[in-house]
């Protein structure tokens, strides 16, 4: 009898042992999880700190061996320099115009194909062709489009015009707010605008009424991608624009690399300035944000 | 209001959904399309609230063609088997939805809400949205929706089938009341017979896309058009036998049976020789004791459903279910006396399943 207790006891020892040396294993799994996830933040933040404080630094801090990363004396001379001796005011105002109408563009025309994709059957499978044909727009690299866009926008003289890169870039973002649209849209069972149309609503009234606000998540997901891309863009806009007038803002960053200098501190500021606008409409949206990409993904 | 469909057609692609249908539906009605699944009972529906086109005929509601008229226009409410409530909106916006669209006075809006929440016990729900409520609740919200204006027709595809047994026989009695109390023309569609048989005052029943029977649900049960309706209607299902007519013994025969035929009976069968014999359950009766004159018959198994019993049988080579008292009791295998009721059996050509009538 005693031997039994001894011996279950010994089991018991054996057991608690292997069960710390499990959690000593998995402590060390989360451990190095948080080792990875801090080497790929700072990968991702270090250039975005590098580039505030450059904007922030005097010349002579910019180029100090090795780098100041935290003392130095902060000066604004660069923003008051990009912005009111140099038309980066004028840029930023251009990149919001654009960037803002092409958007609102290519969200209304592309949710109201994308409806219209999603809901009605046409003959010989024409909705599913045309889908993929949308999509198909995207397949080639957007250098291919440059030169034929050029040579278009010049002969119906819009080059350097803020209507150029508003249509380019509507067109740009078609496909993609389609598909995603659509997506979206297949979700929904079609009952809702049944019932709507059925209580004595216009489907565009349905869709506005009922659909649109059941996808609100969608949809400004689909739109701060639109945004991000317009706003970054750079290889069309310096293509169509040339004069300051229409130039956008990574355009204008990219023209203080000349064949004397690098204006490293106005550039700096610049991008800092041009990192800002998208950043508080993400946080703004964020709410959304996290739900669209995810919508779907679960049924609700 | 009343409803007509002349000579409707539905094609899908190639398959025909709704074929020639004609249907004329009273004012005031409660129809009940029944039939399986796929046999076009609700494209049919949906071809009157025009969320399908018919591809050829003529669907009315009162003297008006509305083929060509869009769903908002058509004046009529419908109830969906997935209730099809709008989720982001309360239950009070669900229900005053109609309302608002035809841009009726808020205050008179607030007033009709309450008044329809009201009598459908909902009032309490109404700040709630569709996915805080229970089956039997989203239910009654739909309904209000459909009821909160006054339509020419109520449209109702399947809006029991969600709900759970005890729930549902509840809800088909409110139902029938409340289409009695609002007397307005409602078509309705189902698979259950059951609830085609307690709800309508006409039953029309589809099989294929071709309407097979339309009349009053006793008709339908006591003198089905064919086969399919016999066998869809009732339950337990009648009993078919096939067999052939002895005209000179006056009498069904089929391979372990023969049964005295009635006089009344015997013109229509005369020039006949394959038919099939259908017989009710309850129009079969079985003893465990010998009966001079019934039929010999094994007992394959029972069911006791407390207020009766469903004896299976084997008379022959053929099966068939009976109803007997609660009390009847009877083992596996074992042999009993069955009578098969030949004035209320009804016969059907074998070949088309059509009803041959006296």
């Amino acid at each position: 009898m005693s031997e039994d207790v001894a011996r279950n006891a010994a089991k018991l020892r054996r057991i608690d042992r292997e069960r710390s040396r499990t959690t000593g294993r998995a402590r060390l799994a989360i451990w190095s999880r948080y080792v990875l996830l801090i080497v790929a933040v700072l990968a991702a933040i270090t250039p975005v700190y590098w580039m505030v404080t450059i904007s922030l630094k005097s010349e002579i801090d910019q180029f100090a061996v090795p780098p100041r990363w935290i003392q130095f004396a902060p000066t604004l001379a660069h923003y008051y320099d990009s912005f009111l001796t140099r038309s980066f005011g004028q840029y930023l105002v251009t990149s919001i115009t654009v960037a803002a109408l092409s958007t609102i563009c290519a969200v209304t025309i592309g949710t109201l194909a994308a409806y219209g994709l999603a809901r009605f059957k046409l003959r010989a499978n024409l909705d599913q062709r045309l889908s993929m044909w949308i999509l198909s727009t995207r397949m080639f690299p957007p250098i291919v489009t440059a030169v034929p866009l050029f040579l278009m926008m010049r002969d119906v003289q819009l080059l350097n015009t803020l209507t150029s890169l508003v249509i380019v870039y509507t067109a740009l973002n078609l496909p993609f707010v389609v598909w995603m649209m659509r997506g979206f849209f297949r979700e929904l069972p079609r009952e809702l605008e049944e019932a709507a149309m059925v209580d004595g609503d216009s489907r565009l009234g349905a869709l506005v009424r009922v659909i649109l606000p059941l996808v609100t998540p969608g949809l400004a997901a689909t739109a701060v991608f639109c945004l991000i891309v317009s706003w970054n863009e750079f290889l069309l806009a310096v293509v169509l624009t040339q004069t300051d007038a229409a130039m956008t803002l990574p355009v204008g960053i990219a023209g203080r690399v000349t064949q004397y200098e690098i204006k490293w501190g106005v550039m700096s500021a610049a991008g800092v300035v041009a990192m800002i606008p998208i950043m508080v409409f993400a946080m703004a949206v964020q709410r959304y944000l996290v739900r669209g990409l995810s919508l779907g993904a679960v049924k609700g | 209001m009343d409803v007509k469909f002349q000579n409707v057609t539905k094609l899908f692609g190639r398959t025909t959904v709704v074929d020639h249908l004609d249907l004329v539906i009273e004012d005031g009605e409660l129809v009940v399309l029944l039939g399986p699944s796929g046999c076009g009972k609700t494209t049919t529906l949906r071809m009157l609230a025009g969320l399908e086109e018919a591809t050829s005929g003529d669907i009315f509601i009162g003297d008006e063609r509305v083929n060509d008229v869009p769903t908002r226009y058509r004046d009529i409410a419908m109830v969906f088997q997935n209730y099809a409530l709008y989720p982001h909106m309360t239950i009070a916006e669900n229900i005053a939805y109609p309302l608002k669209v035809r841009k009726v006075a808020k205050d008179q809006i607030d007033q009709r809400v309450k008044r329809v929440a009201d009598s459908l016990e909902i009032a309490a729900l109404l700040s709630r949205r569709p996915r805080e409520l229970s089956g039997g609740e989203r239910q009654r919200v739909a309904l209000a929706r459909a009821i909160i204006r006054e339509p020419r027709v109520y449209l109702m595809d399947e809006p029991l089938s969600n709900l759970d047994a005890k729930l549902r026989v509840q809800m088909r009695g409110e139902l029938k009341r409340l289409q009695h109390e609002l007397g307005t023309t409602t078509i309705y569609v189902t698979h259950d017979q059951a609830e085609a048989m307690t709800l309508a005052h006409r039953v029309a029943i589809m099989r294929g896309g071709k309407l097979q029977q339309f009349d009053t649900p006793m008709n339908i049960y006591n003198q089905p058009a064919n086969r399919f309706v016999a066998e869809f209607v009732g339950s337990p299902s009648m009993n078919f036998i096939e067999g052939d007519v002895d005209v000179a013994s006056r009498s069904f025969v089929s391979d372990g049976l023969s049964i005295a035929l009635p006089e009344t009976r015997l013109p229509m069968l005369a020039d006949l020789q394959r038919v099939t014999l259908g017989v009710r359950p309850e129009n079969i009766e079985v003893s465990s004791t010998e009966r001079a004159g019934w039929l010999n018959a094994s007992v394959y198994v029972t069911e006791q459903m407390g207020n009766e019993t469903f004896v299976f049988l084997t008379i022959g080579g053929d099966k068939v279910i009976a109803r007997a008292p609660a009390d009847f009791r009877a083992e596996m295998e074992s042999r009993v006396w069955v009578q098969i009721d030949a004035g209320k059996a009804l016969f059907f050509d074998s070949d088309s399943g059509e009803a041959l009538r006296i």
